[in-house]
């Protein structure tokens, strides 16, 4: 074989990094990333950006450098992309967050309601089912991305991550603060509006969770690839019919349940964010999967069937 | 190469409004610079007539509101499809500021109407709109006469500074007036679950100017830099 050479340059100066000399043509860019941290070693391979162009899109590991447009030398550009965290690791502070800051309003801390009301428990079963809940939502979500989640990126910024946690964090504390308020009012329709609320809650956690598992399965075997997503055996798999991104209409479904049980406006407004939210990413998932996929089945809808 | 004057971000997909696009963008700013002009001569006679500069809120009280608000369009039909590239979350912040100090301050608080603050923002803002409005028309005729241009990006170094100065003396005339009345305060409990208490969260937006009053600025000069020096390199090779 002819071995190839690799220079890489930094995007912004065009200065040259490093030269690689006798590369395979067969190499990765996986490797490529290894042979870089070897020189730089504050560069992780995470944190390095690899690009045919300097303006354009990093190239993925397992892209192998005789395919690329490139000859028998290649010029290549780095781009630092700063510190990274891992997503588990993003997941387990995001989610552990919410769950224990609950914690810090349902036993009514000293600091949180006033020394008259500290330790003192909450009057309405309502409000002990809304612990629940909760808890038991956050506690899904540490499960699920511990042992079901497969994430087809290994890192993100850190700077990224004082964003969410601020927001997750903050919100968890402000809706947090209301239901366990000492003046609390339970919902107007009472039992009726509760006991709908939690069975729509469980319905929407076990939806939520069975396409978490479905997709899940679909990178079975460690790979990377996207692959388009089937209803299953399993009923709440059938709204794969309909959308693209159940997960997401499942979760927003989660929190419709959450405020209609509690009857509350913070929560609401937590609601139609994540809604919003949702709805950019499933759009942009369901664009993906358009762009990917030739055979996509064209009447699914990204998050809401039918209408979004 | 058509510069239409939103410039600033690269073009997603599409490069500029089309010609039906345009002719709309035109009347609409045409309309704008023209309710800001009706605004500033609205001043102006008000002045001449009383002979003071004080109260003159009243006697352009519905023409500010209708165009300052009527500014929402740009953002919700203009900006957010992408009709135009252009900042959308800039423009949408400086919109939703300015709706806010014209309805939830000036107009809520009846008690401030009469202050000195309002007339040195709303004539800020007079200034500031006839320039950036004609500035758009222009740039859409692919005709802009390089003294609007320079006008759009130096005036606001001085128009900037005062128009927040009269926002946050505004805010600040109206807290007592709030704390009073409760205005827009919702306390505990109630079957919303729900409370908010409006003075305290007027001192939060007046907080809020601090970091983001000079990113805005500098963000300004910074354009300012950009755009007026390119103009001078393409005269002098011409």
């Amino acid at each position: 074989f002819v071995s190839h050479q690799v220079e890489i340059l930094d995007w912004e100066t065009k200065k040259q990094l490093c030269f690689l000399d006798k590369v395979e043509p067969k190499a990765t860019i996986r490797e490529i990333r290894l042979m870089f941290h070897k020189l730089y070693p504050r560069w992780y391979p995470a944190r390095q950006s690899i690009k045919l162009d300097p303006k354009g899109k990093s190239l993925r590991d397992e892209e192998i450098l005789q395919h690329l447009p490139v000859g028998t030398t290649a010029t290549l550009y780095f781009k630092d992309l700063g510190p990274q965290i891992g997503w588990t690791t993003v997941f387990l502070i995001e989610y552990t967050g919410p769950l224990l800051i609950y914690f810090l309003f349902y036993f009514r801390m000293t600091f949180v309601y006033g020394l008259d009301e500290r330790f003192t428990s909450s009057p309405h079963p309502v409000v002990n089912l809304a612990c629940i809940c909760h808890s038991f939502h956050y506690i899904k979500r540490l499960i699920e991305t511990i042992f079901v989640h497969r994430f087809s990126r290994g890192t993100m910024p850190l700077r990224k991550i004082v964003k969410n946690c601020l927001y997750y964090w903050g919100f968890a504390a402000w809706l947090a603060y209301y239901i366990n308020h000492p003046l609390y009012t339970p919902p107007s329709y009472g039992k009726k509006q509760i006991n709908f609320a939690v069975i729509m809650f469980l319905l929407c956690e076990a939806g939520n969770f069975s396409i978490h598992v479905a997709l899940s399965d679909l990178r079975r075997n460690g790979s990377k690839t996207r692959k388009i997503p089937y209803p299953t055996k399993n009923p709440f798999t059938w709204l794969f019919y309909f959308v693209s991104c159940p997960n997401y209409t499942y979760e927003v479904g989660t929190w419709i349940s959450f405020t209609i049980m509690t009857q509350c406006v913070p929560v609401g407004l937590f609601t139609l964010l994540c809604f919003i939210q949702m709805t950019v990413w499933a759009k942009d998932k369901h664009c993906t999967y358009l762009r990917e996929f030739k055979d996509y089945p064209s009447h699914r809808m990204p998050i809401i069937p039918f209408l979004l | 190469r058509a510069d239409n004057g939103y410039g600033g971000q690269q073009a997603r997909r599409r490069k500029g409004p089309g010609p039906l696009a345009t002719g709309y963008l035109v009347i609409y700013n045409v309309v704008m610079t023209a309710g800001w002009l009706v605004i500033a001569v609205g001043l102006v006679r008000a002045y001449l007539a009383k002979g003071s500069y004080h109260s003159l809120y009243y006697s352009i009280e519905k023409p500010l509101k209708f165009f300052q608000t009527g500014a929402l369009l740009e953002v919700g039909v203009v900006l957010f499809p992408g009709i135009v590239p252009s900042s959308v979350v800039l423009t949408a912040f400086q919109v939703m500021s300015r709706v806010f100090l014209t309805w939830a301050v000036t107009h809520s608080v009846k008690e401030v109407q009469t202050e000195d603050s309002v007339l040195l923002f709303v004539v800020a803002w007079t200034i500031t709109e006839i320039i950036r409005y004609s500035f758009y028309t222009f740039s859409l005729l692919n005709h802009l006469p390089y003294l609007i241009k320079w006008a759009r990006y130096t005036l606001f170094i001085v128009l900037y500074p005062m128009g927040v100065s009269g926002e946050l003396l505004t805010i600040y005339a109206a807290l007592p007036f709030v704390r009073q009345s409760g205005l827009y305060s919702i306390s505990l409990p109630n079957k919303y679950n729900f409370s908010f208490d409006y003075y305290t969260f007027l001192i939060l937006v007046m907080i809020s100017y601090i970091p983001i009053f000079p990113q805005l600025y500098f963000h300004m000069l910074h354009q300012r830099r950009k755009v007026l020096s390119h103009t001078e390199e393409h005269r002098k090779s011409e």
